[in-house]
């Protein structure tokens, strides 16, 4: 069996789901600059610049800009969110994703989440669990 | 999971429906908000309200019929504090005035155009602002709300705004407490979630921003907020370097910070109203982190908003946030006795254009064929005119946001990003002569 790691968190939307991660490595941002129907981020320059995020856990440090960020909520939304720090805008988004979606870990989840790792998302029991893809494919 | 909060007994039966279904699902809103924020109660609202509207539908889960609070108002049902539309109404998003000139196709369906009459009479949504202004909405519908509002809250109060540029005006500038969070909800139980700014230790500065060039003009406060943005993320920058803003120049600073990053709240010491000092600003309480925005900084940021390849310039648009009257005015200097060679579009708040109007503004922009209108914005409305591949403008926030409305194309559409003058000069010329100085 992979070695599975687990972080605490604060529940911001409660519910279950085991999904595969798709990391933004840098801040994410709504308004005109995302596309829920399709599902991927419009920002340019952006390293998830048209890159699908439905049905993945989203997961980034915390977004910028516009309340329109609770665009990422709607249409081909994601299975979870998994963020670093929590702000009004991800309070806005979870209103109207209702999925899954977690925050204020005990260490920062960038540091452990890498996109294509499997991540069980238990936002009803307060914790993450991270299957790394290597010991995905190995095993 | 999640914590309930604690709710007074007038809140509880308001969640009970005693006081019927609109303010009952107002309610359950807030309190599922609450779960959300992690806020444990309530706070009571003594300020102003700003929200998107109509909004009659509060989320995908929570939806008001127009039926129901047509009812609420023919009842007597009003909003429990002052509160202001932002912005043109959702989803159109069309200008208030100016609308005959405005050659933006809907962005949800390309057959309809903002210009034509039977389109535009339906994007106004009378029907419904009828039963709003009913209600009390007091229809501004700008964006920049706090320059026409007339009734501005005060040192403390609490309010409810919904604007990603107006959170830090609010907070910031005028020292008020608001989240994100302007709706139905909040203006009608005059109460929000008690997180965030509300609480005074969560507005004590928190990183240190330095700039090693002394910020003055328009164009380097909008970039610096930009900057500061990016470098402060969530936290509560303390902004050193800047000269006395002007009304223009909070207008872009805010606007820009909110952009590159989630800034709510800062302090200019000596300046904005909860930092008397640096000292004052952070509580006694050390910085988190100091971040030195120099010059290189700077005019990597200018660059990454600037976003072309050409100098041929198809359109201008200035006007975000929507432009003051002493701007109007001094476009009115700029343009007067002269003629654009590509389209220029002025947006402002719609209670000023008639003020533009009376003064004589409108008459001198429209003799230079550029095209003044209100209450709308054009990456609110997710797209520019047909044809445009070029345009100029001189707000970071437009330059970061109208480039996401064309994602199919890389590059389809280009920015040039600079000063007024700039955009003046593209207008009359069709190039682009603007840089970083």
């Amino acid at each position: 069996m992979p070695e599975k790691i687990r972080l605490h968190g604060r529940c911001e939307y409660p519910g279950k789901v085991e999904a595969e991660a798709l990391v933004a490595p840098k801040y994410l941002q709504g308004f005109t600059n995302v596309k829920p129907m399709r599902g991927y981020t419009t920002e340019r320059n952006h390293p998830l610049f048209k890159i699908p995020y439905t049905d993945k856990v989203l997961v980034f440090y915390s977004p910028r800009g516009s309340g329109g960020f609770l665009a990422y909520g709607f249409g081909a939304k994601p299975a979870a969110f998994v963020h670093t720090k929590s702000s009004p805008l991800t309070v806005g988004c979870a209103l109207q994703a209702h999925v899954p979606m977690m925050t204020d870990f005990e260490d920062d989840p960038l540091k452990y989440i890498e996109t294509g790792d499997i991540v069980f998302v238990n936002a009803d029991d307060g914790y993450i669990e991270i299957t790394k893809k290597q010991q995905k494919a190995v095993d | 999971m999640w914590k309930e909060p604690a709710l007074t007994d007038d809140e509880k039966r308001i969640l009970q429906g005693e006081e019927g279904t609109v303010k009952q699902k107002c309610m359950q809103y807030l309190v599922e908000m609450c779960k959300i924020s992690g806020a444990d109660r309530l706070v009571d609202l003594d300020g102003t309200g700003d929200m998107h509207t109509p909004g009659i539908s509060l989320s995908q889960h929570y939806n008001i019929t127009f039926e129901e609070i047509k009812d609420f108002a023919d009842k007597g049902g009003r909003f429990a504090i002052p509160t202001f539309a932002d912005k043109s109404p959702f989803g159109e998003q069309a200008p208030i005035h100016g609308w005959e000139h405005c050659t933006v196709c809907f962005d949800m369906n390309p057959k309809l155009r903002h210009d034509d009459p039977e389109f535009h009479k339906k994007a106004m949504h009378e029907e419904e602002y009828a039963v709003l202004r009913k209600m009390g909405l007091i229809t501004t519908h700008s964006c920049a709300n706090y320059l026409t509002m007339s009734y501005l809250p005060s040192v403390g109060q609490h309010c409810s705004w919904f604007e990603s540029s107006q959170m830090p005006y609010c907070n910031a500038t005028l020292g008020a407490r608001t989240n994100f969070d302007g709706s139905l909800a909040t203006c009608l139980l005059a109460k929000a979630p008690y997180y965030d700014m509300h609480i005074t230790e969560n507005r004590l500065g928190t990183v240190l921003i330095e700039t090693d060039r002394l910020i003055k003009t328009d164009l380097e406060w909008d970039v610096y907020g930009f900057a500061v943005g990016e470098a402060s993320d969530v936290e509560v920058p303390v902004v050193m370097g800047t000269s006395r803003p002007t009304t223009t120049q909070y207008q872009k600073f805010n606007s820009a910070v909110a952009t590159g990053g989630a800034v709510r709240m800062y302090h200019l010491p000596g300046i904005t109203p909860e930092a008397p000092t640096v000292e004052y600003a952070t509580g006694g309480k050390p910085f988190k982190k100091q971040v030195m925005i120099d010059e290189a900084v700077l005019r990597n940021t200018y660059d990454s908003l600037n976003y072309h390849t050409s100098d041929d310039v198809d359109m201008v648009y200035v006007g975000c946030p929507h432009l003051n009257i002493v701007d109007l005015l001094g476009l009115s200097y700029k343009l007067d006795g002269k003629k654009c060679k590509i389209p220029m579009w002025i947006m402002t708040a719609p209670w000023l254009y008639e003020s533009a109007k009376n003064l004589g503004y409108l008459d001198i922009f429209e003799k230079a064929g550029a095209h003044l209108m209100s209450g709308a914005c054009l990456a609110a409305m997710g797209a520019v005119p047909g044809g445009v591949r070029s345009i100029a403008v001189d707000t970071a926030k437009q330059a970061q946001y109208i480039t996401g409305c064309y994602p199919d194309d890389d590059g389809y559409l280009q920015v040039c990003y600079g000063t007024q003058d700039d955009c003046v000069d593209a207008a009359l010329s069709g190039k682009w002569r603007g840089e970083w100085r």
